[in-house]
């Protein structure tokens, strides 16, 4: 099956500033893709590129089978990252807009816009002006302007930043059902757990450039395994044990002195056991012992340089 | 096709949708029936001021003042009827018509207007009279000096008195000799309605030019007739419609060609300023991103034209209503200069040519506005670059005024060849009918320049609506370098 979406070897420049260097990935359809980074990375310019509001400065793009975005637009859902809407607009007139300029008769838009509304709760606001509504069911109308056409391809830039944890949860779920229904999304964001809920996938970026591409197992691989231990034990003894590369260590606040929280890395072969079994053949005070598994936020540390 | 509709279509209702603009809309239209109404008005409204003369010369000049003042308003009557009747009747029967009436008065003067003007006779009413003048008090007239009948008349001028007929007084003039001249010490309460001060000024230099021309052994008879000499002018035109004399509609399509290229300006203007607001307001919020990823610049962009010039269809619509009614209300009153009016804008083809400059007009000014609106988001930032364009928009302004009196002067012409300026400057000068190569020339420079600048303002649409920059005329070339 040809991928939904396919970079290759774009590269975005303003000027002397290179915003995007050689970023190539696919996307398969029916997928969520995570498109992770730090600020200024390049995320927002890439988007703008896959939607054909800019051209590239060099590579490839091809959207839903086509060389250029706005050949399919159409096709795609856009959510951009900073939003808002006409101030004087209804939701439900602003939906109809929206999927109108998609191509979606205004009747049908109308209908899909209240159905929309009331399956997420703003029935009560369907016909208020959006300046009356708050800014979480500002940005629910917004995304829904998105998606009301049903788009193949959905892109959102930063589309979890200004909500409140209900309405993040509101809009995973949005998600998912965009991809249950077998649509592509692809959204940009700096908050590591959305991306480890939803995506099958993430490409991330750093400077421009891309630093990785694939499933989230496969990054948190990419950072290091950690264990920690507490006790009153010295920190050298710590990096004395099997495969422990570097040790950071804390006291422990209110707790009798001596007693600290050790947090050792794992050289990339170690195995953790071999560590617990030699802190106890040491007879080391081992009160507690616990591996931890490295986070998505792991390894965009990692990744993006942020670790140094 | 059908985003641009659908992006013209809420263009339309954004505006027309909303009170203020059918009120701004009407403001014009309002401004310009108080405007005609208000003058007239306010002549009828003032209160009558009543004036006493109390004559100190002890050589009878009190009566010769009062007399100098009734035939100053006769004067005034008689030179109103015949401006009324002037389009009607003609120049020899106006002027005849003025000269019965400053001899026989208003109302045979009336009587005449009827016959030879029977239309404009119709709207045509006295002027009220703006002084009256009544007898002295007896205890001011009684006075023997000046200071008696100051002292006397304090009281009344006050409005601690009244008159004997119960009438309030408002001013009194003593007349005196100075020099063996006639001069007045004037009185009165108010300082600001000089109304009843300048009659009996001019009343006075009536009778003082009367006395000096007597002095000098002019008979009485020969004075008289010193201020009726009307010179007998009669103005002609190889442009007159007649082919004789100069007539109200020889002048007519100046002031329509001038009134239409103001109308022009600031329609064009307001719409283009709309066009830019709302332009402005989708970048400032982000609806403008998310357009350009559902439409093409160009849909966006002729949407909005559209839309707005839609919104300027319909207030161009409302005020050709209005104005038609106003004229149909004044048909009966004036049906010649109404009719006129009709023939000037049809008969010539102005209304054509005023129609080709709307839309040549508005297309450059409004893909200029829009463009500049993309790259602002806030009044501010849009006044930087706007205020050297508004700046140089107020030289057709300017020009306008000299081309309703000298169409051919060189600057209106050159500057008219400007194709910013061309929208409101040829409006004014078509009507004296300019060479064809200079219609035909400028149009086409002027349409050129339109598409030039739809080519222009859309790569500057574009780039600006992405664009984050701070804002100044080189980041704007700079962004267009880029687009380009």
């Amino acid at each position: 099956m040809d991928p939904a979406l396919k970079l290759e070897g774009v590269a975005k420049r303003y000027g002397r500033f290179e915003a995007v260097r050689d970023l190539s990935f696919e996307v398969e359809p029916g997928t969520i893709c995570g498109f992770l980074g730090p600020n200024g990375a390049g995320k927002t310019s890439t988007l703008r590129m896959i939607l054909g509001l800019t051209d590239p400065s060099a590579g490839r793009i091809t959207v839903l089978g086509a060389d250029d975005g706005r050949k399919v637009r159409d096709r795609i859902g856009f959510l951009p990252e900073e939003r808002g809407l006409y101030r004087k607009i209804t939701p439900i007139d602003a939906i109809a807009f929206f999927a109108g300029l998609k191509g979606v008769p205004l009747g049908e838009g109308r209908k899909r816009a209240r159905r929309m509304l009331e399956e997420q709760g703003l029935e009560a606001s369907m016909k208020k002006p959006m300046k009356a509504l708050s800014k979480g069911m500002a940005q629910k109308v917004q995304l829904m302007a998105a998606i009301a056409h049903e788009p193949e391809l959905v892109i959102l830039d930063e589309p979890f930043s200004g909500l409140d944890p209900v309405n993040q949860q509101g809009l995973e779920k949005v998600i998912h059902d965009l991809a249950a229904r077998g649509a592509t999304v692809l959204f940009s964001t700096h908050v590591m757990q959305h991306a480890e809920r939803l995506c099958k996938k993430v490409v991330l970026l750093a400077n421009g450039r891309k630093v990785f591409e694939g499933s989230i197992d496969q990054a948190r691989n990419t950072a290091p395994r950690h264990v920690e231990l507490e006790g009153r034990i010295a920190p050298d003894q710590v990096s004395g044990l099997p495969g422990v590369a570097a040790v950071e260590s804390t006291a422990v606040p209110g707790v009798e002195d001596g007693v600290q929280i050790h947090r050792a890395s794992l050289a990339a072969s170690a195995d953790p056991q071999e560590a617990l079994k030699a802190a106890f053949a040491r007879g080391l005070d081992v009160r507690r012992f616990e591996m931890r598994q490295p986070t998505l936020h792991d390894a965009f540390i990692v990744l993006t340089g942020g670790d140094r | 096709m059908n985003r641009l509709i659908l992006i013209a279509r809420r263009e339309y209702f954004a505006y027309a949708r909303t009170i203020g603009f059918w009120l701004s809309m009407l403001v014009l239209p309002a401004f310009v029936v108080l405007g005609g109404m208000l003058p007239g008005y306010m002549k009828n409204a003032s209160p009558v001021r009543t004036v006493a003369v109390v004559d100190m010369t002890g050589q009878g000049k009190g009566p010769q003042v009062v007399e100098a003042m009734d035939r100053l308003y006769l004067r005034d009557q008689a030179s109103s009827l015949r401006r009324a009747a002037l389009d009607e009747a003609g120049r020899g029967k106006a002027d005849a018509l003025r000269d019965l009436t400053e001899a026989s008065g208003v109302e045979a003067g009336q009587a005449r207007l009827k016959e030879i003007a029977p239309n404009a006779a119709r709207g045509w009413t006295p002027g009220k009279r703006s002084v009256v003048v009544a007898p002295p008090p007896p205890d001011v007239a009684a006075s023997t000096t000046v200071a008696q009948a100051e002292a006397a008349l304090k009281p009344y001028v006050n409005g601690d008195r009244k008159l004997a007929d119960g009438r309030a007084l408002d001013a009194v003039a003593i007349l005196t000799l100075e020099q063996g001249e006639v001069a007045a010490r004037f009185w009165s309460k108010g300082v600001t309605d000089t109304r009843a001060e300048d009659a009996v000024d001019d009343a006075l230099e009536e009778v003082l030019r009367a006395d000096r021309l007597a002095a000098a052994g002019v008979r009485p008879e020969a004075v008289g007739a010193l201020a009726t000499i009307r010179p007998k002018l009669e103005v002609f035109s190889t442009r007159s419609t007649t082919g004789e004399a100069v007539t109200m509609r020889d002048r007519l399509p100046g002031l329509v060609g001038f009134a239409f290229g103001m109308l022009l300006w600031s329609t064009i203007i307001t719409g283009a300023s709309i066009l830019m607001n709302s332009v402005m307001e989708e970048k400032s919020n982000r609806v403008l991103e998310v357009l350009l990823s559902s439409a093409s610049t160009t849909e966006i962009l002729a949407g909005k034209v559209l839309g707005v010039a839609g919104i300027t269809a319909t207030v161009l619509g409302v005020w050709a209503a209005l104005g038609a009614l106003i004229l149909s209300s004044f048909a009966a009153a004036a049906p010649g200069l109404v009719q006129d009016f009709v023939d000037v804008l049809t008969g010539e083809g102005l209304i054509i040519y005023l129609l080709i400059y709307l839309v040549g007009g508005y297309l450059m000014y409004a893909v200029l506005f829009a463009a500049i609106g993309a790259f602002c988001e806030t009044p501010r930032e849009a006044q930087t670059l706007l205020g050297p364009i508004m700046i140089l928009l107020s030289a057709p302004i300017i020009v306008m005024q000299l081309a309703i009196r000298t169409p051919d002067m060189a600057v209106v012409k050159v500057l008219s060849w400007v194709p910013l300026f061309t929208p409101f400057l040829m409006p004014a000068r078509v009507p004296a009918d300019p060479p064809m190569i200079e219609v035909v020339g400028t149009m086409l420079g002027m349409f050129v320049t339109a598409a030039l600048m739809v080519w222009i303002g859309g790569k500057a649409f574009r780039a600006g609506a992405l664009s984050t920059a701070k804002l100044d005329w080189k980041g704007v070339v700079g962004l267009l370098k880029r687009e380009g």
